[in-house]
Order: structure tokens, then sequence, then C-alpha cells
């Protein structure tokens, strides 16, 4: 898979997080993989923690979770990793974002209660970009035929860089 | 017991030993310790010190990590218990100082507080050593076994403490603890150096 290797090279150490099925395959690699070490949590907001500790003890950890689990864990992210300026990469998989597609809508909505409420829509895909805008989390969008490995390098790269949780938003499957 | 009963001892046979505070035993440690491997968890993500703690104990598995939790902040997280156990950190040693309130809020009661056993939920989860105290001298006179892991898995000790009066805690000048007088940011940075991690 891409996205291991890439992991690899680029010396992540742990990849914590819960999978859905964008993750999954990527989660089903990692059982006893040798040199990145898999952490599933029972909750997204545990991730951040966890990652943060990890960092603080000198590893190199990078969460993946869903958009969903994200909007869980807002406090967590705030209150770790962005209070320790810890440079942590986030792979945040995008529920609802086919849905958007097939609606004709983006993230730049106004975002109404009636298009909250709309039973063809997946509010987590419109409220995920806007919530990693409010909380101070820069963020790369990937989707259609953009390289998910090519993106989740340049968003590990990028933490690194300005020391801070960076995310990308993935709208398609890992390859 | 009270928080002081428990905490005088660790603070006595305590060496190397990273310690991850949070909420109430957060300005009560800072009294007894100024150790550099000290991290308060405050001013910082509610009920998240023992998955922090976690993710420093896997990062470093030859250090004993301490985390001194409340019961409140442990409700909040109870999920970190199988993440622990699912991890197998045989290295992190967890506290519950169970005072049955949220004491910097102002004494309000947890939640099912005083039934809830910790100590049975640790054991349920899969904790493989589980202490359970309530008199200060049993506790003082264990505190030695307890920090002796071993590679079994990680410890979980259920220790029944007196409601105090802690405030609420802040990051500023005016605290005592000189883990409580910079930014987490600050803290992190200056830990990371002394576990050697900026150069990993």
């Amino acid at each position: 898979m891409e996205t291991l290797r890439a992991l690899m090279a680029e010396e992540v150490t742990h990849v914590v997080g819960l999978p859905d099925n964008t993750l999954g395959p990527l989660f089903d690699l990692l059982l006893g993989h040798e040199t990145v070490t898999l952490v599933t949590v029972t909750r997204e907001g545990e991730a951040f923690a966890v990652a943060s500790g990890l960092w603080l003890g000198g590893a190199s950890p990078l969460v993946a979770i869903q958009n969903t689990g994200l909007l869980e864990a807002g406090d967590s992210l705030r209150g770790t990793a962005l209070r320790m300026a810890a440079p942590i990469p986030i792979i945040v998989s995008g529920r609802g974002y086919a849905k958007m597609r097939r609606a004709a809508l983006t993230p730049d909505e106004d975002r109404t209660l009636d298009l909250l409420t709309r039973a063809e829509v997946d509010s987590a895909a419109l409220l995920t970009e806007p919530t990693l805008d409010a909380w101070g989390v820069p963020y790369l969008h990937c989707d259609g035929e953009a390289d998910p490995a090519a993106a989740i390098v340049e968003t590990i790269r990028a933490a690194r860089v300005h020391e801070r949780p960076t995310a990308v938003v993935l709208a398609r499957a890992l390859t | 017991m009270t928080t002081a009963q428990l905490l005088d001892p660790l603070a006595r046979h305590r060496t190397d030993e990273v310690v991850v505070t949070t909420m109430s035993p957060t300005r009560a440690w800072g009294r007894l310790s100024d150790h550099d491997l000290d991290f308060a968890s405050a001013d910082s993500a509610m009920g998240h010190a023992a998955d922090l703690a976690l993710g420093i104990a896997l990062a470093r598995p030859d250090r004993i990590v301490i985390c001194l939790n409340g019961d409140g902040s442990m409700l909040m997280s109870l999920g970190t218990l199988a993440t622990i156990v699912g991890c197998g950190a045989a290295n992190l040693v967890l506290f519950v100082l169970d005072n049955g309130v949220f004491e910097i809020t102002g004494g309000q009661p947890v939640p099912a507080a005083p039934e809830i056993d910790y100590a049975a939920l640790a054991e349920a989860v899969g904790f493989p050593r589980v202490f359970r105290f309530d008199e200060p001298r049993a506790y003082a006179q264990a505190v030695p076994d307890v920090l002796t892991v071993s590679g079994a898995g990680p410890t979980f000790v259920h220790a029944r403490v007196e409601p105090g009066a802690e405030g609420p805690i802040e990051r500023s000048e005016s605290e005592a603890a000189r883990y409580l007088r910079c930014s987490l940011a600050e803290w992190a940075r200056s830990f990371r150096a002394v576990l050697g991690a900026e150069r990993a």
C-alpha cells in the first residue's frame, strides 16, 4: 500500500486512531507491523491525547480518524496537541463527501438549518473543514484524482515544519 | 485518607519516574514535588490525562509513568481503561484519586459516587495489577510494591480519599508549582528536552 510506504519513509512511529471503511485497509496492514505501531483507541478524543504523549516521549505519531470522530474530539485536540504545539499529522477520512458532491454542495455553503437537516446531505462533510478552520488546524483537501499518499506526506512535512497539528481531509479512498 | 497522605509517600519514593497530574491533584502534587519530569495536564483537555500518560509510556518503555487522575476525570474517558490494557503498557501506573466530587468546581458530587468501584472496573477490563487503598498506613507500606512494575501489564490504583478544597487551576505566576508558571507548550518543550526526546 502506497500510504504505508509513505508513513515508513517519513519515519512515522505510531498510527493512533479508529478505523472506518476508508482507513480500515491501513489498520489491517498495521496489525503487528514491525516498524509502525498501531494504537487503536475507543474514542477519537483519546487519539490526540495518546499521540501528544507519544510526541512528548520522542515518538513521531500520526492520528487517523473519521471526520465524525474529529468533531467529537475537539477539546482533546485543543487541549493537547494544539496547546503543546505538537507537530502531529492527522488523516481525517471524509464521510459524506460523495453525498455532498452528488448534491452539488461544497463546505463553503451557508450552514442553514434547512441544509443541515436535509435527508440527502451528510452534515459531517459540510462541517469538517469549517471546524478545522475554526480550531486553527491547517489542512489539505484530497479528492478525485489527487494522490492520497503524496497528500499525507505533504501533511506530515507541514506539521513538522510549522510545529503544529496539521490535517489532510481525505474525500477519496487510500491507495 | 487525605490527598496529602496519598501523595506524600509517593513523592518520597519517586526517583526518575514521569508523573502526570490533572485537576485537584495537580496543585497538591506541586506542593510536594519540583521535578523536571512532572507534567500537569491542567488547563488542558478535560478527562485526557490517563491517555496522555499512556502515550508517554508507549514512547518511553524505559521509564515508569505515573498518572494521578481523579474520579471525575476518569469517568470522562472510561474507554481509556480498555485502550491502556489493549496496549499492554506495563510501565504505566494509573492512580484514580476517588473523592466522589468535582473538587475544583466546589465539590459537586460525581455521578454514582460513592457506589462506583473503580478497582473492579479495572479488573473487569483486564488490568493485571490492581490495588485498592483507603487507609493511609497500609497504603504507605505498599507504595514500593506499587511502583515495582513487572512485565505483566499496566497497574491500576484505586485510592479513596477525602474531598479537599483545591480551587480552579490556572497557568500563571501566582501558582507555586513551576509546571504551572508557564504555558503548556513551554513545559512540553522542556519536558521533551529532559527526556531526550528532542534527539529522537
